[in-house]
């Protein structure tokens, strides 16, 4: 059960790996990455800066968390979100969740983007050829 | 108290932070309207707050919320991680 705030980028394979073989008695693992993505409405993204005030990130993280795990289906969970200059293709945010059932999992990790993308203080800024602009929430 | 920047924000006013004293304690909005008279920078990226979140010690609070010395306050825009 950890939470890691970080710069340098992760090992899927490796982090899946290692979460797997702790986690030997579930029923079900499942991995969400999310990464740059190379085009943003027609622009081409060239880099991304991502800003974060990490002591708010790691409260609100763990606070939708204490309630996602308090229903007991959830067995493990990774969660690794970067910030700083990242390039197109690189990865952004690793979730692993180990849960009883696939169906406790699948919600854990849909309610966590959630938060990621209305609550866990975080700000990602796209730099294009000629422009940057920083983005503009979802909620 | 500390006031942090993040973002937008920050970038705008060219600092991450900084202290402010206040005398007791002061509703945010009242502290965004010290600010606000401090110089033009400070106008401009609060023109429109109702686009702005606040945090009093990492917990979100609205404009009408109450802040002492020994707070912290976080002003940013909403959120896009994940």
């Amino acid at each position: 059960m950890k939470i890691y705030f970080q710069k340098k980028d992760f090992n899927l394979s490796k982090e899946l790996n290692n979460f797997s073989k702790k986690n030997k008695k579930v029923g079900s693992i499942i991995s969400f990455v999310g990464k740059v993505r190379p085009f943003n409405n027609n622009k081409k993204i060239e880099s991304m800066e991502i800003d974060c005030y990490k002591k708010m990130a790691l409260y609100q993280t763990e606070k939708i968390i204490d309630i996602l795990i308090s229903k007991g289906d959830i067995v493990d969970y990774q969660v690794i979100h970067r910030f700083g200059k990242l390039f197109p293709s690189e990865n952004i945010i690793l979730i692993l969740v180990a849960s009883k059932h696939r169906k406790e999992g699948f919600f854990f990790i849909e309610k966590l983007i959630e938060w990621f993308k209305s609550k866990i203080t975080f700000w990602k800024k796209e730099f294009y050829l000629n422009s940057s602009t920083w983005l503009k929430s979802q909620k | 108290m500390k006031i942090l920047y993040f973002a937008r924000i920050s970038e705008e006013l060219g600092k991450n932070q900084e202290l402010l004293i206040i005398k007791d304690k002061l509703k945010i909005i009242d502290v965004i309207n010290i600010l606000k008279s401090k110089d033009e920078r400070y106008s401009l990226v609060f023109k429109k707050i109702s686009n702005i979140k606040f945090a009093i010690n990492c917990e979100y609070a609205t404009k009408n919320d109450y802040i002492t010395n020994n707070d912290e306050l976080a002003i940013f825009p909403p959120v896009t991680g994940g």
